[in-house]
């Protein structure tokens, strides 16, 4: 039994190793000399960080790309809390559709959003913009940012509001000081999970970006192109930024859930 | 007080459907309707007729790519659901609470890690020059064709949804009772009847579930079937992102996209009603 | 390795510069001096500061390119813009013909540009002039070949497209994805190559097509460029159909055993030329660019890009490079008594300047590239 139990963590251990292989090469060739990636590894250097940095158009591009992720993330939690609200409180005919238009979203292949979005956004005259984007990702991370204050919502006993209304406090005034600083936790977390969504995606934003490159986009076309190491370099600090986000996510979700 | 109460529940409600409706079904249905359209010197003009359709269902190639990706993506569920399982049980059942939580927490943290560099990695990785033959070539084995191969589409597709079928596996396993587990081992049930009997059944939501996202993003994924498979044979991403490619051909690209949506819900909905249905 | 370190180091030099003069006014307020935008749709590279830097710094102007990766996709891409989303363009020569027909592109001004320094050649290339009229101008060339592993090959068995056939080389030839050219060098292989291995009869068609096919079991993978160059370079494919010395070029120079050549059978020309997009306002400085490019001094960037070399079709850029890089002349066989001195060989008749088909549709050989992909 008790090498069952070894047997088991190895295994997990090993699926952890296969996980975070990719991630950790990648790290590792970023501060590796050599061009074209191979084994033995060249010596160690900082220049495709410097080489990338030193470029206006990475610095764009993060630009961007932060633009991007904040009003999207902004847009997809509000309106994912709109939506875990009317989830939460209310039921009516079509229910079922409704949540399902609601959380389809993520079921449909980023390259069918993508080109759909291209299409549709190019006759409402916003592809190639920056809204482009931000509207392509709030429609994707809503459903996220939906569930995460759906979860939150339900820990609230349902009494609650109706304690506050029988107090004689109007809907508006009750969501205001009872449901949302309830909620706040898992408005923060939906915000850093989306914006760590949209930071990170790039299928659709290639479709629809035109000259209005976010990083991830920009990673594509080097991977595309000339297969720079630098893009070892710019992923790296993606996955820093997105991995911070993620962090300050669990946090508050731990800390609050404590209390 | 009533009518002031009949405006509240519509500021909750409706701003999803006019956001959903704008910017979901209206690219959707675009997408549908221009699947009928026909390109004329590059541009598409808006017309209502089957030759798109006619077209690409006519094509062998189109079909190959069609049960390819279909066969693909079940072979990645199936995979990803098996290698999965023994680390979400050990997840589960053996480790503190602690440990658990901090599992899951890493097994989030790829998912904000840019696939295509992971994809990138994974090139590296799995060449022929690359450090896992250097280090079966130690062995005495190799060097094996990975990359540019099923196999290589393969890691791609599990780098892809193995973290996501463990965490939601794990979660499904974890909220058994264990009340049910320890009875059946008091009427002295063996480990095999108990895992088979008691655990899958009572986890068989969340594996389905797990299967059914694996499934999904497999199927829609063009990066490891491209960059670590070598298009070879193209998937059906492949196929839409080729179609646009070559002159302008969007309708065609819309009517693969169409098939591959239709394809999609219809697994997903086989697959939910069998994780659901029998409890009625 | 040694030219690339130095490029790299004046690159990285160029960018810092410019780099720290950009960003300094990001963090203040004033974008009031900021430089003309200069927005540029060609293939990867052309917009890297090794090539547009110095003229950028010069002008106070600043090049945002958007990529592309194929003709099909850069019609798409304008297809989907609005007029004058583009100031430049620079396309594969058999494509211009489309992008005037779709009225993408202005009329330009021949007395701007130094066609007397042009080879006789490339003087009046087909579908830049319509009548007397310029509508595109070729800024840069290259050959598509056998593109090989010098450990896996020799020069003498890639010295013809039978070599990717070979036992040696199974399940590791690579196809450049796209189908002109690898449907091109097939033609060719099968001797159409008078007038054009893009104009051939369906009979010869078919021939082609059977080839092809037959190749199928050899086949390793389908890239895009960077997925060509990687592949190369880690030895995972050993001969690579479709493309030709903008791809091995660069890995030579960062050691990778690879080389291409023209076989007997002839080879394919790739060509760059630029336009100038319709609905444009910025027509001078654009124009002052394409000057500068095809300069000497723009040519031996041009022919030393960073990204993918190239050819120069001037008189004055072969003189300049042999000047400045005297080993990349001979390399790219910029120099006279070369054997694959692509003037030569031109004159010879064993390079065809790559085309869209011309007896069947476009779509027919699209459609036939996706079977075989599929098959």
């Amino acid at each position: 039994m008790r090498m069952a139990d070894i047997l088991s963590r190895v295994y997990v251990a090993a699926l952890f190793v296969f996980v975070f292989l990719p991630i950790l090469t990648s790290v590792v060739f970023s501060f590796n000399s050599d061009r074209f990636p191979t084994v033995p590894l060249g010596h160690f250097t900082t220049h495709w960080y410097e080489t990338a940095f030193s470029r206006p158009e990475v610095w764009l591009a993060f630009k961007n790309s932060l633009i991007v992720a904040f009003c999207a993330a902004s847009l997809s939690t509000m309106l994912g809390f709109v939506t875990a609200y009317t989830d939460f409180r209310y039921g009516f005919r079509f229910k079922t559709a409704y949540l399902a238009l609601a959380l389809l979203p993520p079921t449909i292949p980023l390259v069918i959003m993508g080109l759909a979005m291209l299409a549709w956004l190019g006759r409402l005259g916003l592809s190639g913009t920056l809204i482009g984007i931000i509207i392509a990702h709030t429609v994707m991370g809503a459903p996220f940012a939906m569930a995460i204050c759906r979860m939150r919502l339900q820990q609230m006993d349902p009494a609650l509001e109706a304690a506050a209304w029988n107090l004689g406090a109007s809907p508006w005034r009750t969501m205001a000081s009872v449901v949302i600083p309830f909620s706040t936790p898992a408005l923060i977390s939906a915000f850093c999970l989306t914006a760590a969504v949209s930071f990170d995606e790039f299928i659709v934003a290639w479709f629809v970006s035109g000259l209005n490159k976010t990083v991830p986009v920009m990673i594509l076309e080097i991977l595309q192109g000339n297969v720079d190491p630098q893009i070892n370099a710019i992923g790296t600090v993606v996955f820093l930024t997105s991995i911070t986000l993620v962090i300050l996510a669990q946090l508050l979700i731990l800390r609050r859930s404590a209390t | 007080m009533k009518t002031r109460f009949s405006v509240y529940p519509y500021v909750w409600r409706v701003p999803l459907l006019i956001w959903q409706g704008l910017f979901f079904i209206g690219p959707l249905a675009l997408m549908v309707a221009m699947s009928f359209w026909l390109v004329k010197n590059y541009r598409m003009e808006p017309d209502f007729v089957f030759k798109n359709w006619d077209k690409m269902m006519s094509r062998g190639y189109f079909w190959d790519a069609y049960w390819i990706t279909l066969w693909r993506a079940s072979l990645a569920a199936l995979l990803a659901t098996l290698i999965a399982f023994p680390a979400s049980y050990t997840l589960a059942f053996k480790v503190s609470d602690t440990v658990r939580r901090w599992a899951v927490f890493f097994l989030i943290v790829p998912f904000f890690t840019s696939y295509l560099v992971r994809a990138y990695a994974w090139q590296v990785l799995l060449a022929e020059s690359g450090p896992i033959n250097a280090i079966l070539g130690y062995l005495g084995l190799g060097p094996f064709t990975m990359l540019n191969t099923g196999i290589g589409a393969m890691v791609g597709y599990m780098t892809l949804v193995l973290p996501l079928v463990v965490i939601l596996q794990t979660f499904s396993l974890a909220a058994i009772d264990r009340n049910l587990i320890e009875a059946a081992w008091n009427l002295g049930a063996s480990a095999r009847a108990t895992l088979f009997k008691v655990i899958i059944p009572s986890a068989r939501v969340g594996l389905i579930i797990g299967a059914v996202f694996a499934f999904i993003l497999s199927y829609g994924d063009f990066v490891s079937p491209f960059y670590l498979g070598g298009s070879k044979p193209p998937t059906m991403s492949i196929l839409i992102i080729d179609t646009t490619k070559s002159g302008q051909q969007w309708p065609r690209a819309a009517v693969v996209a169409i098939m591959m949506i239709v394809t999609l819900f219809t697994v997903a909905f086989v697959a939910v009603g069998a994780a659901y249905g029998r409890r009625k | 390795m040694k030219k690339q370190t130095s490029v790299l180091t004046r690159r990285g030099f160029i960018t810092g510069v410019a780099g720290a003069a950009l960003s300094t006014p990001m963090l203040s307020r004033a974008w009031a001096a900021e430089p003309t935008v200069i927005n540029m749709l060609a293939w990867y590279g052309h917009a890297e500061p090794d090539i547009v830097g110095e003229f950028e710094a010069a002008n106070n102007v600043k090049f945002v390119p958007k990529y592309y990766a194929g003709g099909d996709n850069m019609l798409a891409l304008i297809a989907q813009s609005p007029p004058g989303t583009y100031d430049l363009i620079l396309s594969d020569a058999e494509f211009v013909q489309q992008l005037n027909a779709a009225g993408y592109i202005e009329q330009m001004d021949a007395s701007l540009y130094p066609f007397d320094d042009f080879f006789p050649e490339y003087q009046n290339f087909p579908g830049h002039w319509v009548d007397d009229d310029l509508w595109s101008v070729m800024v840069r060339y290259g050959l598509l070949g056998v593109s090989y592993n010098t450990e896996a090959l020799t020069r003498e068995e890639a010295m013809s497209y039978n070599c990717f056939w070979n036992e040696k080389v199974k399940g590791k030839v690579g196809h450049f994805d796209w189908h002109l050219p690898n449907l091109g060098q097939m033609s060719l292989l099968m001797g159409n190559d008078k007038p054009s291995p893009f104009d051939i009869s369906e009979d010869a068609w078919g021939a082609v097509q059977e080839k092809t096919m037959s190749l199928k079991p050899q086949v390793g993978g389908y890239f895009d460029y960077g997925g060509t160059f990687s592949s190369l370079k880690n030895g995972e494919m050993l001969a690579m159909c479709g493309i030709g010395d903008w791809i091995t070029g660069v890995l030579e120079k960062d050691g990778a055993p690879v080389a291409s050549v023209i076989p007997e059978e002839g080879g394919v020309q790739w060509t760059e030329s630029y336009s100038i997009g319709k609905g444009t306002t910025k027509h001078e400085i654009i124009n002052k660019f394409i000057q500068y490019m095809l300069s000497p001094e723009g040519q031996v960037k041009s022919i030393q890009m960073a990204a993918y070399p190239g050819l120069s079709p001037t008189k004055s850029g072969w003189k300049a490079i042999q000047e400045a890089n005297p080993t990349e002349a001979a390399r790219s066989g910029m120099v006279v008594g070369s054997d694959q001195d692509p003037i030569k060989m031109y004159q010879e008749g064993r390079v065809h300047i790559r085309d869209i088909p011309r007896q069947q549709s476009l779509e027919d050989w699209n459609d036939f590239w996706s079977e075989y992909k599929t098959a």
